[in-house]
């Protein structure tokens, strides 16, 4: 029927084909067998690390800040433990019967079960603790205890706020912590090599950065460092065991040197006046007070304040916020008479027996304009002394109009101002020491003759925040020896600096410090109502700022009807004497006298310090 | 080589390298599976009873003499096709797809018959024609392959309807499609490739071609399981990380663990070691099918040992090389290994029949 060659044919047809077929199939497997080669063993160790990457995942565990403590040991700022109600929603059935049964022992409102509700079933499904309820009470807390043999899904756990136990008082110097922005984490996060990921907190607030005060010149210190834990995850991103856990590196405490006693003292003092008083160790540099009034409490900015509150505080016309010791710029006013006297004296245009005869008001020669001082008739023959004790404007006038002002802008640059005394305030403000060219370029007028004699009597644009008032009261206390400010305790690192010449000796600087001590003791010292209030012998500088130039003192009477035209009261002072231990300086805006406003303020807090 | 076990009273014919091996296969594939499913009992006692039932199917279908196949393989065609109709109007929609016939006692995905019954079909039908094969009888042929395809490729599944099409081109190639032909059809196919491509493919299916031409494109997009696969795979290393140490299939990142991407496990459990030995079994049942298409005793059983052969070799060749991510990702699953039931079953048919071919001998050959 078939021929037997035609079926031989067939069969070797057949079996060519089918070999061709299958050696397309053995082509193509042997590149799929070189292609799971290359991906098992020449590319082994990167597949093996991207399995590994898959099923880790690292969780940040937040560091606890450090501690604020004052200089004798007391806690200023502490961590304050808030107790949390916390679930794994992973392990929990049914969450209606779960709630229904706890808010039979915590109150839980509506806001706070819808919370639950709406994020039980992501936060399952993740594997994460869910926070049911924040800032249990004590009996919540109890009530929860006895009965957690119950809810073995739901615990307790610690989240801590920043507190500060003496709110008020520290508001300025300490500061407060608050969020942290984007930015501001990523880069912390990158000074630490760490990414910005899933965080585990400690804090009720979340992440939290200083942003005033101490808080915030050593949030370095104070932050510390996050830790690690490291789960494995499923693909769904579920959290199922820890691997390893690098505990986070909690902040460095800060011990510094603010007293709170006279802190308190201060703040008592200062009622809420506008105003601000600094004080320092004058052997350290340092800061022992700092105060800067009306302020506000940094707990309740710190752990969430109402925006009503908030609001008010902003729009306070007191300004709360402002922190008048570092930022506040004010004329030194007759403050700066010590300093212009020793100008005098380094440069010999006077010494301590060159008297003048002082009318009351000084005429310059070159436009017969009259400077007055504050006493009508004046205060007669005057020389140094004396015209540090009653404030003689003339006397000073007088001796600014014979110097140079360059040699005067920087004798007063020794002094500290114009510059940043502070090591580690919170963005201190310069303030302004002026020069011609400050004139020129920012008035577009040349220096006149006038500005320099009202230097003298620490007028016109001349001016100094409370910082660098009480940092020039060290250094006249310390006989011309300075040292940067600073609110921890590293005195012994600073060195001191020796600002003047040969021509202003140790007596020089006796005799400068018994005028000043007699501005308190003479009967006829501007600030001699202080007296009483001393305990030890004070030498003080008081000054009292014009805001608005009178010739009379009836027309003065006409302008202090509006509060915001009095003069400011300011005073720098220092004690014991001989050898003193502290300065101190004080403005009280408005305040208008330096010795009998500003004057018990700072022997109140000189007291407090030297008992 | 005994083809026939000989009792007293009766026979069974049965080849025990075929058999031994694709038990072994089926045995493996339940220890992998159950790893594949992270433990998971039910469906290690669904995939058993699969392996058994399939197993004794395998048995039965062997038994039959070839001409009862060749006999009524029209009428298997007419049934597979009136179920491809059947599953359009009754069938069970599951993600947009209506591949499933539901039987109450079983799922059955009709086109996993079709894909036996077609070159079945085919082998008889050209078993008595002239070689080579005429041009009408190959427009014939080749329509109703088109044709069958379309019904698959319009389930949707493009995967089983590829190698159902490859299934028919095979027996015509193997039954001596002139080359005129072949090559004739390969250039039409080549120019009709845009045409193909706008209007045949969903979106989603030229997104698998696009990810699999580009797969840094979108590493957690339509690439993600081609992605994870390859680390699951190459972090398998040389030895395997041991069994039921794999993360990636463990811990869920390795998608269709149990079905379209369980060679990925065993890879990354056992290793390059672990899967040479694997494909050996494998590679041991292809030789084994050439030898016996090469014995076969006429054209039909010729035909279509070859013909069931490739597409078993074809199946697991698309699921090879969609795993290590040298073709695009289409739904294939690993003969023997995989958990399925329609595909499972249909792989213990085609081998029964080869079987039945390979052990029936004529005294007097045609």
């Amino acid at each position: 029927m078939i021929n037997l060659d035609e079926r031989y044919s067939e069969k070797k047809s057949f079996f060519n084909r089918l070999i061709i077929i299958y050696a397309f199939f053995g082509f193509a497997f042997s590149f799929f067998l070189y292609r799971t080669y290359s991906l098992q063993v020449s590319e082994y160790s990167e597949y093996e690390t991207a399995a590994i990457d898959n099923k880790t995942k690292e969780v940040l565990v937040q560091p606890i800040r450090g501690i604020i403590y004052d200089r004798a040991g007391k806690i200023i700022v502490n961590n304050v433990p808030t107790y949390d109600l916390i679930i794994k929603p992973s392990q929990i059935e049914s969450i209606d019967s779960l709630l229904s049964d706890l808010s039979l022992i915590i109150n839980l409102n509506s806001n706070e079960i819808d919370y639950v509700k709406e994020n039980f079933d992501l936060k399952a499904s993740y594997n994460r603790e869910l926070v049911v309820k924040k800032n249990l009470s004590e009996i919540e807390i109890a009530q929860f205890e006895v009965r957690s043999y119950k809810f073995p899904n739901a615990f307790i756990d610690v989240r801590y706020s920043r507190h500060n136990n003496y709110p008020k008082l520290f508001s300025h110097a300490i500061g407060y912590v608050g969020g942290v922005s984007n930015n501001e984490l990523t880069d912390i996060l990158r000074s630490q090599k760490l990414q910005q990921i899933e965080t585990i907190f400690k804090y009720s607030n979340g992440y939290q950065i200083g942003k005033t005060g101490l808080e915030s010149t050593y949030d370095n210190l104070l932050r510390g460092k996050f830790g690690k834990k490291i789960y494995n995850v499923n693909a769904r991103g579920r959290l199922l065991d820890e691997r390893q856990f690098i505990k986070p590196i909690n902040g460095k405490n800060i011990f510094t040197t603010l007293d709170i006693d006279a802190q308190k003292v201060a703040f008592d003092q200062m009622d809420n006046r506008r105003g601000a008083v600094v004080a320092i160790e004058i052997d350290t540099g340092s800061i022992v007070s700092y105060l800067s009034t009306p302020s506000f409490s940094t707990n309740a900015i710190s752990n969430g304040i109402s925006s009503s509150a908030f609001n008010a505080l902003i729009q306070d016309n007191d300004k709360p916020f402002f922190d008048r010791a570092s930022q506040g710029r004010y004329s030194p006013a007759s403050t700066i008479k010590p300093a212009i006297g020793l100008f005098g004296l380094e440069n010999k245009i006077i010494d301590w027996d060159f008297s003048i005869n002082d009318p009351g008001y000084f005429i310059l020669p070159e436009d017969q304009r009259v400077y007055r001082g504050w006493r009508k008739g004046g205060h007669g023959k005057v020389n140094l002394n004396k015209a540090m004790i009653v404030s003689s404007n003339t006397f000073f006038f007088s001796l600014a109009y014979q110097s140079d002002i360059y040699k005067l802008i920087d004798y007063l640059s020794n002094f500290g101002f114009g510059a940043n005394v502070c090591g580690d305030c919170f963005n201190p403000d310069k303030a302004l020491l002026p020069s011609p060219e400050w004139k020129m370029n920012n008035l577009n007028f040349g220096w006149f003759k006038g500005d320099t004699v009202n230097l003298g009597v620490g007028q016109g644009y001349l001016s100094a925040t409370p910082l660098q008032l009480a940092y020039y009261a060290t250094v006249l206390a310390n006989k011309g020896a300075s040292k940067d400010l600073s609110f921890t305790n590293n005195g012994n690192e600073k060195k001191n600096q020796y600002i003047f010449s040969d021509n202003i000796n140790d007596l020089d600087w006796e005799k400068l410090h018994q005028s000043m001590i007699g501005v308190i003791e003479s009967p006829i010292g501007t600030a001699k109502r202080l007296q009483e209030l001393k305990t030890f012998t004070v030498a003080a500088k008081s000054g009292t700022v014009e805001l608005v130039s009178t010739d009379t003192k009836e027309d003065y009477k006409v302008i202090r009807e509006n509060e915001g035209n009095r003069d400011h009261a300011i005073i720098i002072a220092f004690g014991p004497m001989p050898n003193p231990r502290y300065a101190v300086s004080v403005v009280i805006e408005n305040g208008e006298s330096g010795g009998s406003v500003a004057g018990p303020v700072a022997i109140a807090v000189l007291n407090s310090l030297i008992k | 080589m005994k083809k026939k076990l000989e009792f007293k009273n009766f026979s069974i014919y049965f080849d025990q390298y075929l058999f031994i091996s694709i038990t072994l296969l089926s045995v493996m594939g339940l220890f992998f599976l159950y790893s594949a499913s992270q433990g998971d009992l039910n469906t290690i006692i669904k995939q058993s009873i699969f392996v058994c039932f399939g197993l004794t199917l395998m048995l039965i279908l062997s038994q039959p003499d070839p001409d009862f196949y060749k006999i009524f393989s029209n009428l298997f065609l007419l049934i597979a096709i009136s179920l491809m109709f059947a599953t359009m109007i009754f069938g069970k929609e599951i993600n947009g797809a209506k591949r499933w016939l539901n039987l109450g006692f079983f799922t059955l995905q009709t086109s996993e018959l079709i894909k036996i019954a077609l070159p079945i079909f085919l082998a008889s039908y050209l078993y008595n024609k002239p070689l080579p094969i005429s041009l009408r009888h190959s427009l014939q042929t080749f329509l109703l392959i088109c044709f069958i395809f379309y019904l698959v490729y319009s389930q949707p599944d493009l995967g089983t309807g590829l190698v159902v099409f490859m299934a028919g081109i095979y027996i015509l190639f193997l039954a001596g499609l002139s080359w005129k032909f072949i090559l004739t059809s390969f250039g039409l196919i080549i120019l009709s490739m845009p045409f193909i491509w706008n209007n045949f493919l969903e979106p989603f299916q030229r997104q698998r071609i696009l990810t699999f031409i580009n797969p840094s494109n979108d590493p957690y997009g339509s690439s993600w399981n081609i992605t994870q696969s390859k680390i699951a795979i190459g972090s398998g290393g040389m030895s395997g990380k041991g069994y039921q140490d794999g993360s990636q299939a463990s811990l869920n990142f390795l998608p269709e663990a149990e079905t379209d991407f369980i060679f990925a496990v065993i890879a990354e459990e056992f290793g390059f070691l672990g899967i040479c030995i694997l494909l050996f079994f494998f590679f041991f049942i292809l030789l084994r099918c050439i030898y016996l298409a090469f014995n076969a005793r006429d054209r039909f059983c010729r035909l279509s040992i070859g013909g069931l052969s490739l597409i078993f070799a074809s199946t697991l060749f698309i699921n090879l090389g969609m795993v290590v991510g040298i073709i695009p990702v289409v739904g294939m699953p690993m003969p023997f290994i995989s958990k399925g039931g329609s595909s499972l079953l249909s792989f213990y048919i085609a081998f029964g029949i080869i079987i039945s071919m390979a052990t029936h001998k004529k005294l007097m050959q045609k």
